[in-house]
């Protein structure tokens, strides 16, 4: 079967990966406080997607149940050959005596897939006796992480939420499901999703921000039902989510494509929120004006060196990254910064039925900013259309990932790692989103531009 | 048994090579007497599966490492080569870190950084039921195209395996259209049971398709196989007037081409080298350097004087033996009294394990202690001077709780309890976010040639004063860190009890 080439030249190859597989989706497991991950796998799954998504990509660590804590099958050529059923379920009966955990997601991967393995009859057994446990069939060639992560989400909702909420009739005016960056995939989901808590907080909202740190773990995810409505704040994913808990708890949902950086975008976002929640807006208005007076002050003092800077900085730039980052980034840089936009590069996969709405925000960046948006997965394509890509009279600032690192060189220009791999940046809290993050992303932006340039 | 059959298109796994088991627990004599290295060959005819060590298997395993990962870390660090990932997309993450370790790599040895070259075929659902050969060439064009590489190696996955994809015939196909080496590198996860195989598949590759055929013979030159490891080599060589051809990390592919004209190869980690070195002597006549590994004084001068005989410059080596003596002693002397009173540990892949424990009973640090990831009982070149367990025996004295666990952190919990260290040394990632929330440290020897040698043994005993800083930082985080672990087990004695009371389970 011949393979035929795309309008960029992208064949089936991929160079240089922009993400992990389904099972990779483990890791939106591991971000649950509580929750712990079971592979159903071959035994060098679980580790590379955690030496890749959780390692070399900001080194955010394996935390309760990632790394080598992760219980896995490591299947062998028995499980191959006779089937992994049996050896799954010693595996379930012992990480149960043996890991401390709230809630346990069982991921099968190509092996058990191929094999024909019946995963769920083996995880309902434990189901039946009221064991906190659910399955999803996320097998590697069945898409990546992105897609690995609304099975998995959908799993817990049907196989857990479903099952252990109570009232789950009952709303609460002003409680919030958030779905937006993925987590680990982002390199900053951590800062952000914090971030991104305090904001909806300050504006009058009680929140399930369901992952990280600052999510009460599986608790919070059995008030799902609970809340008034869904927020997707992303131009795609999680929103199966939403849609699929509209139709299963008639919850709905707002979808707001873009993830707000800096003051601008972030008071819109709150604005839109509110509105559609329809709560009063004197708790939110009083927040942006404490927010912004803050932003400003900072922004102020920043003004000298932006304006008054003698050895030159760069004009314009190029994102690569996924949907979320590269159009929440693009945002900020022309309607903040007053960079110029010369190539952005989409390279999650996104569903190619959203592609077109997501290409329409690139037409509107601001009223007087239009450009065009390119998805890309291959890293050898996205390279050369970085390199032949005008940049103008000076080198650029490309945001992209580790691959972009000698892309970058040969174009003379600087290097912001803002998605994954992120392999040379050691992230912890660190935001670049909201009115916290921005700074930060300017921070970041103006060190990387002059610390090479004496 | 015995003999390496380059014939075979795929590699034949450890387990049945060379009887290689990954879960074990007792003191290091008992197990060196099970294995019984000199007897290689005897009784395991008897037992299908090779294996004729008892394997202490229990029902509760952790993620581990697959034999593509070893592929990714030498086929894909070959630097004028392409690596074909015929897999779906998540074999593919493996080129983050990979990625990471050989710019690295290469910064560290001097040369260009740039990108590893790896290439995944991005297997979706219709694959599995249609197969995949199109993409596969497809993505050998794209290779040829973007690189023009010296040489394609193909890397099997688990799906490629179960839905068998005929990869053979496409890279016979593709190399004689292209005219250069297209190797397929049989590393299924699934289809042995420790990753080292993963080595083999490599090297077993290299051997059949790059390496010459020829009769010419460069007198000074000695394979050195290794990874991405600092160049401590070359400056040593020197003095013998030997030059030293890194294989395979780092390599060149006409590196790799004149592995067959080399005086000697030389191994500091049997695990690693062992494949390579038996079948270069016996199908190319290059002698391998059969010694104890170079760690501890008594290792390097085993080491040392093996490859002087091999090479004929005995009398170089041993003006370059008494020298560096000299020159170490007082630096040891000194390290030694800061060093004093330490306990430490070890847990690493399996060789490697051995020698670091010679390395750290030089600096009379007491090690009790080891944890090695699978136990090889006998090498492929089954001569006994490579029996590295039994030297290190020999010299310097027993582990009394010496334990293989295919990185598996449950039990590294047990272990260190029973022996309390206050230091471990590690390789591979997993087991010291643990000792760390237990309040002890780890080096990670990311750079696996500084333990070499006598110079090693200065490294070494540096490394270990500057993370024994470090416990200040671990002594914090284990008053606020959770473990994942349930009382039940945290409160067990014998981190092997599942395999041996399976049944404990079901309670």
């Amino acid at each position: 079967m011949a393979v035929t080439k795309n309008e960029h030249g992208q064949t089936n190859s991929i160079n240089q990966v922009r993400y992990g597989c389904a099972v990779g989706a483990l890791y939106s497991v591991v971000s649950i406080p509580g929750a712990v991950p079971i592979g159903h796998c071959g035994p060098g799954c679980m580790d590379k997607q955690y030496t890749s998504l959780a390692f070399y990509n900001g080194f955010q660590g394996s935390g309760y149940s990632g790394g080598s804590v992760s219980p896995s099958v490591n299947a062998g050529e028995k499980e191959v050959v006779f089937g992994g059923e049996k050896r799954l379920d010693e595996l379930i009966k012992s990480t149960l005596k043996i890991i401390e955990g709230d809630l346990f997601v069982v991921l099968n991967g190509c092996i058990g897939e191929l094999v024909g393995d019946d995963v769920g009859a083996v995880v309902s057994k434990y189901q039946k006796q009221g064991v906190p446990i659910v399955y999803a069939e996320t097998g590697g060639f069945k898409g990546n992480n992105f897609v690995g992560h609304e099975i998995i989400t959908t799993a817990i909702i049907d196989q857990y939420v479903d099952k252990f909420a109570l009232n789950k009739d009952h709303r609460e005016k002003g409680l919030i499901n958030v779905w937006s960056e993925l987590p680990y995939q982002n390199t900053f989901w951590r800062g952000d999703l914090s971030e991104l808590k305090r904001i909806l907080e300050g504006a009058g909202f009680r929140v399930n921000i369901l992952f990280g740190g600052k999510s009460a773990g599986v608790e919070e995810w059995k008030t799902i039902p609970h809340a008034q409505f869904n927020l997707v704040v992303s131009p795609w994913l999680g929103l199966k989510t939403a849609k699929h808990l509209e139709q299963k708890y008639n919850q709905p949902y707002l979808h707001i494509p873009v993830l707000p950086i800096g003051a601008q975008q972030t008071a819109a976002f709150i604005r839109q929120v509110v509105e559609f929640a329809g709560i009063d807006p004197a708790t939110s208005e009083s927040f942006i004006e404490q927010e912004e007076q803050e932003y400003y002050y900072y922004l102020e003092h920043f003004n000298d060196f932006y304006s008054e800077y003698w050895w030159g900085l760069p004009a314009t730039y190029a994102v690569v990254g996924d949907s979320t980052y590269n159009l929440a980034l693009n945002k900020f840089l022309v309607n903040q910064l007053g960079l110029i936009p010369k190539k952005q590069i989409i390279t999650d996969n996104a569903p190619e039925k959203y592609r077109e709405a997501i290409a329409q925000e690139y037409q509107k960046l601001a009223h007087d900013v239009a450009t065009t948006v390119d998805f890309v997965e291959d890293g050898y394509i996205v390279g050369k259309l970085l390199r032949e890509t005008d940049f103008g009279h000076k080198p650029p600032i490309i945001f992209g990932t580790t691959w972009e690192r000698d892309t970058a060189k040969a174009l003379n220009g600087k290097i912001v790692e803002v998605g994954f791999p992120a392999s040379y940046e050691v992230v912890l809290n660190k935001s670049y989103i909201g009115y916290r993050g921005a700074l930060q992303l300017i921070e970041k932006i103006f060190t990387v531009a002059i610390s090479a340039s004496a | 048994m015995g003999k390496i059959n380059l014939r075979l298109t795929e590699v034949q796994n450890r387990e049945r090579r060379l009887g290689t088991i990954i879960a074990w627990n007792g003191t290091a004599s008992d197990l060196h007497a099970q294995s019984g290295y000199q007897r290689r060959g005897s009784g395991c005819k008897s037992n299908k599966d090779g294996c004729r060590l008892c394997e202490a298997k229990g029902p509760f395993t952790q993620g581990s490492v697959c034999s593509e990962q070893m592929v990714e870390c030498q086929a894909g660090n070959v630097r004028d080569a392409v690596l074909i990932q015929h897999s779906p997309i998540g074999c593919g993450a493996g080129q983050v870190p990979y990625n990471s370790i050989y710019r690295n790599g290469l910064a560290m040895r001097g040369h260009k950084v740039e990108n590893i070259r790896i290439i995944n075929t991005n297997l979706q659902e219709t694959d599995m039921v249609f197969g995949a050969l199109g993409k596969l060439k497809q993505s050998i064009d794209d290779a040829w195209e973007r690189y023009s590489p010296k040489a394609i190696f193909i890397g099997t996955s688990c799906p490629t395996g179960i839905i068998g994809e005929d990869i053979e015939s496409v890279a016979r196909k593709k190399q004689e259209e292209l005219g250069i080496p297209v190797i397929p590198l049989f590393c299924e996860g699934f289809r042995s049971k420790h990753w080292s195989t993963g080595f083999d598949a490599t090297q077993h590759g290299i051997l059949r398709q790059i390496v010459k055929k020829s009769t010419k013979k460069q007198e000074d030159l000695v394979n050195v196989i290794s990874l991405w490891g600092s160049d401590i080599f070359t400056p040593m060589f020197k003095e013998f007037n030997l030059r030293v051809n890194y294989v395979v990390d780092m390599a060149s592919v006409s590196d790799l081409e004149q592995l067959s004209e080399a005086a000697a190869t030389v191994g500091f980690c049997y695990t690693l080298s062992s494949y390579m070195a038996a079948a270069l002597e016996q199908e190319f006549g290059v002698p391998e350097v059969k010694a104890p590994m170079p760690y501890g004084f008594a290792g390097t001068d085993a080491w040392l004087r093996e490859l002087g005989k091999v090479t004929h410059r005995e009398e170089l080596v041993e003006q370059y033996i008494a020298k560096e003596h000299a020159r170490v002693k007082p630096k040891i002397a000194e390290l030694k009294k800061k060093l004093q009173g330490l306990k430490g540990y070890v847990a690493t892949g399996s060789a490697y394990a051995h020698g670091l424990i010679q390395v750290l009973r030089e600096l009379d640090i007491q090690v009790d202690g080891s944890l090695v990831f699978h136990h090889d009982p006998v090498y492929d070149s089954g001569d006994p001077r490579e029996d590295s367990l039994g030297h290190l025996i020999e010299n310097y004295g027993e582990v009394p709780s010496f334990n293989v666990s295919n990185r598996q952190q449950y039990q590294f919990y047990g272990l260190l309890q029973e022996v309390k260290p206050d230091f471990i040394l590690i390789r591979h990632n997993g087991l010291a976010p643990l000792a760390s929330k237990l309040g002890i440290p780890a080096a990670p020897l990311g750079d696996e040639h500084i333990a070499i040698g006598y110079e090693g043994i200065v490294n070494l005993g540096e490394a270990i004063l500057d993370i024994l800083a470090h416990k200040k930082f671990h002594d914090d985080l284990k008053k606020h860190a959770k473990l994942p672990y349930k009382q039940w087990w945290l409160e067990q004695k014998d981190p092997y009890i599942l395999a041996k009371h399976p049944e404990l389970i079901d309670a």
